[in-house]
């Protein structure tokens, strides 16, 4: 019994990176109506880009280096943005679709290609803590991600709900062109969701580094599938269902990986996804109709 | 020369992949679950000739018509959503299917040596080619054909009242549906010839590559798929094989000579591609 509760709280403080690509995903979305599918490849390339500076500020903290990776992210975003949205248009679903996919393998051979393939080491904060009660432990490590985890979702919720910028894009959202004929500049609001999804990436990659301990480019496909699962699960275009659902998903993975091993784990993963998919198609949160 | 006959087998199953995809997109579906359809026909038809010692032609119907069960089976449920929707949950029933294949175990002792799939490891000796002694000319012919054969059923389905139908629906759903149009027998029946020719060529994969492992069937394998009709163009069936010469043998092929930098150009051009021409190669104006 000990067991699966150390396994679920282990995976419910993980699935708070699992929750941060999946806001991502969400935000994107509920704002363009678009799936951006290169954006757990550039929430990894934002955590590597962190890494450099290392290479500048030899011994940098590692606060340090996921404060770079979170500005790294939100240039990536804007780059993502721009390569794959701004010229194309929008009224193409497809088009889109595919230019975001080039972008993930864009993405990963740059990684590839500056790393030589090889993982790379990434600090984490308060690994050496443990909060035990009795047999069972909370890691610091994982605690510190679970917190800044919830402060990124705290702060962007504040965004969109407390500034002029997140009443834009909730505009936007809603209805694009009244939104534009009340004046909003739509490609602005696009740029700015792009960017901050970008810091919130980037964050999420440095924060998935520091609880694995290593990144590699190998991360970038099981983080997309994950983070759109968890995204269809807490429902389209919701950021409080996509919250509920990174959490849930981490859980869930983690008894499963006690009960079946690690190669099986995913397998489930689906298994629970098609559940979703056959008897609640709008996830936690979604509106009814929304499965487009 | 065999380097050349080796290249057009490679481009006469992405082909085939792409044209699975193809029919699928025509219904304005957009699916990332070819790749699961390709890994059932390869494993389905390569257990065939090597478990049981079938000859090649009716092991590739049976995985043909296995990727087709599958198709259909997945096709119901799944098209339940549509849109971005079935992309993830299309998405997460490829994952689903390589991760049932990395633990996938069932190998029967066959002269000494052990043989079929196992795991992680793959399926090795799938050595129906070279046991029966095809040259690589004639392992060549026979993938064309197959492609040939695909490639007219689908320009026919173009040119029938089917493909009309089909279209309409990709078009627009709701005046497809006020015309009489049955959209689930439309798109589970797009979905379902989608799997069966995705299960041919699978079959064809395995058996000229001789070894087949769960991570050839990964998410890139599906997106390939798409990218096909999609940077092609959905006007005709050309417009798919067009993409794939262009990304075969003139992206992965004719770039090797940059050596590294031949990855990082390829997705930078698919990039370029969708700017340049968002309706793809042989598009229209009308579907941008």
């Amino acid at each position: 019994m000990l067991d699966i509760l150390q396994a679920i709280s282990d995976g419910v403080l993980f699935g708070a990176t699992y929750a941060l690509i999946g806001i991502g995903f969400t935000l994107v979305f509920g704002v363009m109506h678009k799936l951006n599918l290169s954006y757990a490849a550039a929430s990894v390339g934002g955590a590597y880009a962190g890494l450099l500076i290392l290479k500048v500020l030899v011994g940098a903290a590692p606060w340090q280096v996921f404060l770079c990776a979170f500005a790294a992210g939100g240039v990536i975003g804007y780059l993502v943005y721009l390569l794959c949205f701004h010229f194309i248009p929008l009224a193409n679903p497809l088009a889109t679709l595919m230019s975001t996919v080039g972008m993930l393998l864009l993405i990963d051979e740059i990684i590839v290609h500056t790393t030589e393939g090889m993982p790379q080491n990434y600090p984490a904060m308060f690994d050496d803590v443990m909060l035990r009660a009795g047999e069972f432990t909370l890691r610091g490590d994982l605690l510190l991600v679970f917190a800044i985890s919830v402060l990124a979702m705290i702060l962007l919720l504040a965004l969109l709900y407390r500034t002029k910028l997140g009443l834009a894009t909730r505009a936007v959202s809603q209805q694009p062109v009244a939104a534009q004929l009340c004046g909003i500049r739509v490609g602005g609001v696009n740029a700015a969701t792009f960017i901050v999804t970008g810091l919130l990436g980037g964050l999420a990659g440095a924060m998935i580094g520091a609880s694995v301990g290593t990144l590699s480019p190998l991360l970038t496909t099981p983080l997309t599938v994950k983070g759109l699962i968890v995204t269809v699960i807490g429902g389209l275009g919701s950021i409080p269902g996509a919250i509920v659902a990174g959490l849930l998903v981490g859980g869930f993975e983690n008894v499963l990986q006690l009960w079946r091993g690690v190669t099986e784990r995913d397998l489930y993963v689906m298994l629970l996804l098609f559940a979703f998919l056959v008897f609640r198609p709008e996830g936690f949160f979604g509106r009814k109709a929304a499965t487009d | 020369m065999d380097f050349y006959f080796g290249l057009a087998q490679l481009i006469g199953v992405h082909t085939l992949l792409g044209l699975s995809a193809y029919i699928v997109l025509l219904t304005g579906q957009v699916t990332l679950a070819q790749a699961g359809f390709f890994a059932v026909g390869a494993y389905v038809s390569a257990m065939l000739t090597v478990l049981a010692g079938w000859h090649l032609a009716p092991a590739l119907g049976i995985g043909a018509l296995a990727g087709a069960i599958t198709a259909c089976a997945v096709g119901f449920p799944a098209l339940r959503v549509k849109g971005l929707m079935l992309v993830i949950a299309t998405l997460a029933f490829g994952e689903g299917v390589r991760l049932f294949f990395f633990n996938f175990d069932y190998q029967v002792a066959k002269g000494g040596i052990k043989v079929g799939p196992l795991g992680g490891e793959g399926f090795r000796q799938i050595r129906f080619f070279p046991e029966h002694g095809w040259s690589t000319l004639e392992v060549m012919l026979f993938v064309w054909t197959c492609v040939v054969l695909a490639m007219a059923l689908l320009w026919w389905f173009d040119r029938s009242r089917y493909g009309a139908v089909l279209r309409a629906v990709g078009e627009d759903e709701i005046a497809a549906q006020a015309v009489g149009v049955n959209l689930t027998a439309a798109k589970v029946s797009a979905f379902t010839i989608g799997g069966a020719i995705a299960g041919v060529g699978g079959g064809l994969y395995a058996h000229y590559t001789t070894h087949i492992e769960h991570s050839s069937f990964n998410i890139l394998v599906a997106t390939f798929a798409i990218a096909y009709p999609i940077v092609g163009g959905l006007r005709s069936v050309f417009g798919t094989l067009l993409a794939v010469i262009f990304v075969q043998g003139v992206l992965i092929e004719g770039l090797r000579f940059l050596g590294d930098w031949r990855n990082l150009l390829f997705g930078a051009l698919i990039v370029l591609a969708m700017n340049v021409r968002p309706a793809g190669f042989l598009g229209g104006a009308r579907r941008a």
